[in-house]
């Protein structure tokens, strides 16, 4: 089975709650890569401010930050391999990467969402 | 009395700010180590003022109190507890990764969430971990004001519950990820709080309604929490035996009516009642004084101070208030100094001269709407920040924007993040953010926490703002204006209120140069309560009349720009009608 590591900003948590406004990237992310341990991958995510120790025992990761700062972050790795650089990756990136035999299940439609009245752009409301 | 003949080793004083905690705590302590016995006492204030009553300089770990034999101090304080956590988690890494990646570690750890947890975690050692306290017969805690201790207080259930059913293991810990460890510690923690051989918990109140309500309150809020071994302190019961007196018998009937009024779930709890003493208890004698028997009185006979050279009430302010036709009015100070009652009568006088004024507080012990009294205004809108009630609301916000496209595993772990009690503290400061943008079409009257949660509120504006600025997107135009909105004084005008007295006044000095810090300038003081322009001839009333003259000069002198003086009252300042009196100060005998 394939292994992911992701190296993060320095977070407060990994969906992003704990900012004035959650980024919707962050909890999808989050959600893919706990649907990647469920299809029994290998998944391991540091952030700096809680794990500073994998950031410093990675090599490749040392010399990324050195060389371009704290906005090289996230970093992806699939099977020691950086495959991507300051964003985060979609979930069929990941299949494609790890050549996982899957599809993306699809999203469920937006009618089970509670109605908060409010509209569906992040900043708006 | 029973409290000090057959004390718990843990007495944890509680109660609203201004009712005399520190200085029944420390009476405590002072007499418990004058029985022999050792004593440490703790300050979980972030605005303590320990040293100033004992005299001593006390640090963040116990300090032997030189005047006292067994007797040693210490301050919490959140601030070094937050400073000593960030070096720990960040210290080690400091030559092991580039500089960019440091610093942003330490922004990381710079928020409002990283001092709560730094200071709950040095709480939890001292009350979970008993070798830590092995040294002393009693452990006393004077504790912060009452919003801020219920948080305390509530958290170890929280969080150890949090932890334990979290099993994904990305869930949002925040700063809390580092401490994990500890969670047997935080389960020791409520498990100490609520042993009744091993703790007593003292609500301390004065003798009027909204303070025994707002006990009352405390007193079932841990109830609930499984802490029953309660007891209640009346601190600063007034009787006068010179019945023509007006202000003195006003004084005794209020505090009468209140205390024939006590609620019931403070009815049943074993009660002390301690008498308003002629002077602010600083110093050792007037320590040891408290728990004496005979409440002597100097004889005092100076001649009263009739003359205060300030305009009476709240009316000077008030032209000068309403003139910009819109904008943000904030009461602050230590609690129970009477911010909420400020707040209400500069509503009332805002609408009254046909501004449209939504007054709203942030306290979670608010009694906002007692102040008003169910009497409703044209122009007047009264609400209050309920915690709960705006978690739930960012909570079901957050799953229906970043929710929304999520299928049932990612949702849940989303949920599950958003139980993180971090996300309580991050709606409030929403909410607040969201009322202050109010400001911008009419006036907006906010009634704040006490000093130690409005000091956090504003941490977290800045590290929100410094977060703003590096990453613009995604923020609501409310947050990113909050900062600028509250450093803006066209907009925005802050009331510091004060009693007359030595700890509202030195806290309010710390207060105003922590808006400083944040670049924020206070625009008047208020000195509420004073019996300074009033003619009284009971001895304990006179006695505290001429105490209050140098705490007066020294606001005017020294802190403020602007002062009020609003004097203390015959009836309490409920309803629309007495506010008005508030405005122009009318009941001078």
């Amino acid at each position: 089975m394939p292994s992911i590591q992701v190296f993060d900003k320095p977070m407060c948590c990994s969906t992003g709650v704990c900012g004035p406004q959650v980024d919707p990237v962050l909890p999808r992310f989050a959600a893919d890569l706990d649907w990647l341990r469920s299809q029994g991958v290998s998944v391991d995510r540091f952030n700096l401010a809680q794990q500073a120790d994998a950031f410093v025992k990675n090599a490749a990761v040392q010399e990324l930050l050195t060389k371009k700062g704290i906005d090289c972050l996230p970093l992806t790795f699939v099977d020691g391999q950086i495959v991507a650089e300051s964003e985060y990756p979609s979930r069929e990136k990941f299949i494609e990467w790890t050549r996982l035999p899957f599809t993306v299940a699809p999203f469920p439609s937006l009618s089970i969402v509670t109605d908060t009245g409010c509209c569906s752009e992040p900043g708006c409301c | 009395m029973n409290l000090l003949t057959n004390p718990t080793r843990i007495l944890f004083f509680t109660g609203k700010g201004g009712v005399g905690k520190t200085s029944l705590a420390c009476a405590t302590a002072v007499s418990l180590a004058d029985q022999g016995k050792k004593v440490l006492l703790v300050s979980t204030d972030p605005a303590s003022n320990l040293d100033e009553v004992l005299g001593a300089a006390l640090g963040n770990h116990p300090t032997p109190v030189p005047a006292v034999a067994n007797l040693s101090g210490m301050n919490l304080d959140p601030q070094a507890a937050a400073a000593e956590y960030r070096e720990r988690m960040v210290g080690p890494y400091r030559s092991l990764l580039p500089a960019a990646a440091i610093a942003s570690m330490e922004e990381q750890y710079s928020g409002s969430c990283t001092l709560e947890i730094a200071a709950f975690d040095e709480f939890s050692r001292l009350l979970g971990n008993l070798s830590a306290t092995a040294d002393f017969d009693h452990v006393i805690f004077d504790t912060a004001p009452t919003g801020h201790t219920l948080r305390l207080l509530t958290l170890p259930t929280a969080w150890s519950t949090f932890l334990t059913t979290n099993d994904t293991g990305t869930s949002c810990l925040g700063p809390l990820a580092g401490l994990q460890a500890q969670q047997e510690l935080y389960h020791q923690t409520v498990l100490s709080l609520a042993d009744p051989s091993l703790t007593t918990l003292i609500l301390v109140a004065r003798p009027e309604t909204t303070a025994l309500r707002e006990a009352a309150r405390t007193s079932r809020e841990l109830a609930a929490l499984g802490i029953l071994n309660q007891h209640l302190i009346i601190n600063g019961y007034f009787t006068t035996v010179y019945q023509n007196d007006p202000v003195a018998t006003a004084m005794q009937a209020r505090m009468t009516h209140a205390l024939d009024d006590l609620p019931a779930e403070l009815v049943a709890l074993p009660r002390t009642t301690i008498r308003l003493s002629a002077s602010n208890v600083l110093g050792l004698a007037s320590l040891r004084a408290i728990f004496g028997s005979d409440a002597s009185i100097a004889d005092d006979q100076t001649p009263a101070i009739h003359h205060v050279d300030l305009p009476p009430g709240l009316g000077s302010l008030m032209d000068e208030l309403a003139e910009p036709g819109h904008g943000v009015i904030l009461t602050m100070g230590k609690g129970g100094v009477g911010k909420t009652t400020v707040a209400a009568a500069v509503a009332v006088g805002l609408a009254e001269r046909g501004h449209r004024v939504h007054l709203s507080t942030t306290d979670p012990a608010a009694h906002l709407a007692a102040a008003v009294m169910g009497n409703s205004m044209p122009n007047l809108q009264v609400s209050r920040i309920d915690p709960q009630q705006v978690t739930s609301a960012y909570t079901t916000e957050v799953m229906g924007v970043a929710g929304a496209n999520l299928d049932a595993a990612g949702k849940a772990l989303l949920a599950e993040d958003l139980r993180s009690p971090c996300t309580e503290e991050i709606a409030v400061f929403r909410a607040f953010a969201q009322v202050v943008a109010e400001g911008q079409k009419q006036f907006v009257v906010l009634d704040t926490a006490p000093t130690g949660h409005t000091i956090l509120l504003l941490d977290a504006a800045l590290a929100y703002h410094k977060e703003v600025a590096r990453q613009a997107s995604e923020m609501p135009e409310f947050v990113v204006q909050l900062l600028p909105r509250l450093r803006n004084s066209n907009l925005t005008r802050i009331l510091i209120v004060t009693l007359p007295e030595a700890t509202p006044v030195h806290e309010a000095g710390q207060l105003q140069q922590d808006l400083r810090r944040a670049e924020i300038e206070p625009y008047a003081w208020v000195i509420n309560q004073s019996l300074a322009p009033l003619s009284v001839h009971d001895p304990v009333l006179h006695a505290r009349q001429n105490h209050e003259r140098p705490y007066i000069d020294e606001v005017v002198n020294k802190h403020a720009a602007r002062t009020a003086l609003i004097e203390w009252q015959n009836e309490p300042p409920t309803g629309i009608l007495a506010l008005e009196k508030l405005l122009t100060s009318t009941n001078r005998s």
